[in-house]
């Protein structure tokens, strides 16, 4: 098999997994789990095998695919894989069997219909992040709505339908927004000849005029900034992860998020790099602002999941952060942060998720020295916990360590010519390193240590399932943690490319 | 008279008067009933592949000069309409077994046809009247409801209104340009005449009127409550469709001159609006689509403010998707039944628990409609806006995207109430006709292969 079609078959297995899903009967619950099990173990087998392959030190595109589809609005179907999705990619694939195999006590209900939209969010996820064309990726973005929504809000908690609603109308705001501003961005390009195409090659080398691309980068923006979230547009994420279950949670700060900063990344900054290096300290200083936000809010809940779901939010910002910085170590540090948070996050919600389904609540004082009831359990609850404060040899030390490294790296020069405001923003940023050590530590002892007691007991500690489920996170973290550089390797070059991208900005915002 | 073109143009509407004339002989023999559902079944798919045909060979000709004309374009919105109109007969199947029913949906599709092939007010008025007229009856016939005799008066009085506009519209413009021929409507843009302006202008509020657009929609929402499941779906699909084919008959592709810019966006943008907003707090299905109708109008509406092919285009693709998914979502209906209670947004609750294929079909209907990807109504919304873009109208393309932002929560909202709602206490549904699964399977596959290929069937408007 070619190398193309090896991509086109990760993209595409999910669907053909749903396929497979709709011939199973109903009530074949354990039929239903193996399938998509099966599904996604061969994606993660092809995502290894791509991963393996993809070439560092070719620019650009690689196993790419093009097959025009809309030929008359010079709509295609353009999918490949760049430095900047591969490692996205692999993490979606990674996390793929983990979220099937840590929902099976949880979902009692509706098997099938569960597993068919793990299956399709699987595959708008992959194609988003794949999509090298401007229609396909809105195609892709939006279609990961609704299984998102039906999974929140059948399978979710007490306020499913309040969480799923706000989670959907927020989300959909913002792409509609982006839906008038990519309309606008296609058909006002002057005509040079060519047809008019949403091709991200293209529209990356016929950029409009930077006073157009002001309007149309804060329509992306705000698109992008609700999905990350950033401060002030995050009020819908509490509620979306402690209503979702376990597996939509994964999902959600697994690999959902990361399409609002893989957005910014791979479509803000490029298509109107002069409005972003105008709008840059704005997002600057959200960053930094959500990045203390998330972590005041952490410190007060006394919901076990909201205390990670508000963590989300300042994790993420040191991912706008790096972004944001001009300096390669950022920006690649960012890359690391999104792959590193994903696993930590995802691994925390599927342990609460456990924890949840012996014991039956969330809140935090109803537990209490877990290390004695639990000790298996807890050993991973600590490994989680220092890979989120970002203990160095996690992968959490990795990200972050490279963005405030970066931002430093970018805001020195700046403060030697006059500009104290970067330098101050990249010393609030450490002060968020100490924030999240202040709640996470908090949180680890006033759950793990102290007198013992649980809601519930006698607590069984983990089975097989569970063990395994998060071992394989364990070691992903410490693999990232000890020797991130093929992960480095790998992005080198489209990070470079973004970072001149970036500066470019500069040049046009002067020009014109 | 060149009577082999005018047997070959009209002969969609051949077909159908052949149909309604054996339907009336059989309402006269009065003796099988069953047979009127096959006659008209029979009539209609002829019509329709005659259409498909005389769009495919690329016929054209003007039986009637100045009055008729057939072409490739009128052929394929005959084929459009002929075709939505097999799943409506298929639905009518349980609910209606008199010839007279089957009679009266022919007639009606026979003025929608003469509709959009006519040249001339004269024959775009005869259309409009006997697309119409018909209809008035057929809300009443299927209304077991004590409100239904009340709605289809308000219906007809109000019909009537738009007709008499429509009538002194053309009256005006008759006598500001001379000629009855549909291009008048044209000359009167390049006149600063006022009588060929109001001309105008009262002709386009009769074809806003009947399509439902605010502030002239009051009479949808009670029209399809009140009528039968088949004639609600036949109003908001074939009648709506009609309408506006007949609106792109009148302007063609000519650009929207300026000064009429604010009349021909800020009323279907009010429909768009309203018509989202009203239907959140529907508690009746039927009243939840006439809303969202009135939203769809405006939405089709709009699309005229793009100008050239691209409108047609758009038109086109438009009517086909929503008409497809609009279908859809009444073919899924429960079965014949208590009519009020049937539905009843409430009796929806858990349906997918216990009728899961109806509830993932109306819930493919409430997302296209809705017009998120990768669902059909979605290239139809992209469709819009892009024209709207294109011809320079940026800011009404915002206003109306954010407008179709608010449909969003009214089309979740029936999915949260089949999907995550118990069943308790809601009434169990009769059995699934057979009928409707296969009404179910015409509307489906066509939808899933526009929206895997609508880059094909836009090649082909």
């Amino acid at each position: 098999m070619s190398d193309a079609a090896l991509l086109n078959t990760l993209l595409w297995l999910p669907i053909a997994g749903l396929l497979g899903l709709g011939l199973l009967p109903r009530d074949n619950e354990r039929g239903v789990r193996a399938l998509t099990l099966i599904v996604t173990c061969m994606q993660l087998a092809l995502a290894g095998r791509l991963f393996a392959t993809f070439d560092p030190t070719v620019p650009g595109l690689q196993f790419a695919t093009e097959i025009p589809w809309i030929r008359a609005w010079g709509v295609g179907y353009r999918i490949g894989l760049d430095g900047l999705n591969v490692l996205l990619v692999a993490l979606t694939a990674f996390l793929g069997p983990l979220v099937v195999a840590g929902a099976v006590p949880a979902v009692r209900r509706d098997v099938k219909l569960f597993h068919a939209m793990l299956l399709f969010i699987q595959f708008a996820m992959l194609g988003t992040l794949l999509a090298q064309d401007l229609f396909l990726f809105y195609v892709f973005w939006e279609a990961m709505l609704i299984p998102m929504f039906l999974i929140i809000g059948i399978w979710g908690g007490e306020r499913r339908i309040y969480a799923t609603m706000k989670f959907v109308l927020y989300t959909a705001f913002g792409s509609i927004l982006m839906l008038a501003a990519l309309i606008y961005l296609v058909y006002s390009l002057p005509s040079t000849g060519d047809a008019p195409s949403f091709a991200f090659e293209y529209l990356t080398r016929h950029t409009p005029p930077a006073g157009v691309q002001r309007w149309l980068f804060a329509a992306f923006a705000i698109s992008f900034a609700i999905k990350v979230p950033i401060v002030p547009l995050h009020t819908w994420l509490p509620d979306a992860h402690v209503e979702a279950p376990t597996a939509g949670s994964v999902i959600l700060a697994g690999v959902l998020l990361k399409m609002g900063t893989y957005g910014f990344m791979k479509l803000g900054i490029p298509l109107f790099p002069a409005a972003a290096w105008y709008f840059r300290p704005a997002i600057m200083t959200l960053a930094v602002v959500g990045i203390l936000y998330g972590a005041c809010l952490a410190l007060v809940q006394t919901d076990i999941k909201k205390i990670i779901a508000y963590s989300s939010i300042s994790h993420l910002g040191y991912v706008m952060l790096g972004l944001a910085s001009l300096s390669l170590l950022g920006i690649q540090g960012a890359l690391i942060q999104m792959v590193s948070h994903g696993l930590v996050a995802g691994g925390l919600f599927l342990m609460v998720g456990m924890i949840y389904e012996r014991c039956h609540t969330r809140e935090l004082s109803d537990y209490g020295g877990l290390a004695r009831l639990l000790p298996v359990y807890s050993v991973f609850f600590m490994i989680l916990t220092l890979a989120s404060i970002g203990l160095p040899t996690t992968s959490g030390f990795t990200g972050e360590f490279m963005i405030l490294v970066g931002s430093f790296d970018a805001a020195w020069p700046q403060f030697q010519q006059g500009q104290v405001a970067p330098l101050l923003l990249s010393a609030s940023a450490v002060l968020g390193v100490v924030l999240g050590a202040w709640y996470m530590l908090w949180f680890a002892q006033r759950f793990l240590f102290g007198a013992a007691r649980a809601p519930h007991q006698p607590l069984p500690d983990l089975g097989r399932r569970e063990r395994w489920v998060l071992a394989a996170i364990v070691a992903a973290i410490f693999a990232i943690g000890l020797y991130p550089q093929p992960l480095l390797r790998k992005t080198e070059l489209a990070a470079r490319q973004y970072q001149t991208l970036l500066l470019s900005g500069t040049a046009q915002a002067a020009q014109r | 008279m060149n009577w082999h073109g005018v047997l070959t143009a009209m002969l969609p509407e051949h077909l159908l008067l052949g149909g309604i004339v054996a339907l009336l002989l059989l309402e006269i023999a009065d003796a099988r009933t069953r047979g009127a559902f096959a006659f008209a079944l029979a009539a209609v798919s002829a019509a329709a592949a005659a259409a498909l045909w005389l769009h495919s060979s690329g016929y054209a000709a003007a039986p009637f000069p100045g009055h008729y004309a057939v072409g490739p374009a009128a052929s394929l919105a005959k084929f459009l309409l002929l075709a939505l109109a097999v799943p409506v007969l298929l639905l009518s199947r349980d609910e209606f077994t008199e010839s007279r029913y089957f009679a009266l949906l022919l007639s009606s599709l026979y003025g929608a046809c003469l509709l959009v092939s006519s040249t001339s007010f004269m024959t775009l008025f005869l259309g409009l009247e006997i697309l119409s007229l018909p209809v008035y009856a057929l809300v009443l016939i299927g209304s077991e409801r004590a409100q239904g005799a009340e709605a289809a008066l308000k219906y007809l009085v109000l019909g009537g209104a738009a007709t008499a506009t429509f009538l002194m519209g053309t009256s005006f413009l008759y006598g500001a340009t001379g000629t009855l021929g549909i291009d008048a409507i044209g000359i009167a843009r390049f006149t600063t005449d006022p009588i060929a302006a109001t001309g105008a202008a009262l002709i386009i509020s009769a074809l806003f009127l009947k399509a439902a657009i605010v502030p002239m929609h009051a009479w949808a929402p009670d029209a399809y409550e009140a009528a039968s499941v088949p004639v609600t779906a036949y109003m908001a699909v074939i009648i709506k469709s009609a309408v506006l084919l007949a609106a792109l008959q009148l302007f063609g592709t000519t650009p929207v001159p300026p000064q009429a810019t604010t009349l021909v966006a800020l009323l279907p943008l009010a429909s768009m609006v309203w018509g989202n907003i009203a239907a959140i707090r529907q508690q009746s299905f039927r009243r939840l689509i006439a809303y969202s109708s009135i939203a769809h109008a405006g939405y089709l509406y709009f699309a005229f403010l793009g100008a050239g092919p691209g409108r047609t285009q758009t038109i086109m693709f438009y009517l086909a998707a929503y008409g497809l998914m609009t279908l859809l979502a009444f073919t899924a209906l429960p079965g014949r039944g208590d009519d009020a209670a049937r539905d009843k947004l409430q009796s929806f609750r858990g349906l997918f628990h216990r009728r899961p294929y109806a509830a993932l079909g109306i819930a493919a209907a409430m997302l296209s409609l809705a017009g998120l990807p990768p669902m059909p109504g979605f290239i139809a919304k992209f469709l819009v806006f892009r024209n709207v873009v294109a011809a320079g109208h940026t800011g009404w393309a915002v206003f109306g995207l954010l407008a179709s932002y608010l449909g969003l929560y009214l089309y979740l909202r029936v999915i949260q109430i089949m999907f995550m709602q118990s069943p308790e206490g809601a009434v169990q549904p009769a059995q699934q006709r057979r009928l409707a699964w296969i009404a179910a399977a015409i509307c489906v596959v066509p939808a899933i292969l526009i929206a895997i290929a609508p880059g094909w069937l836009l090649d082909r408007l």
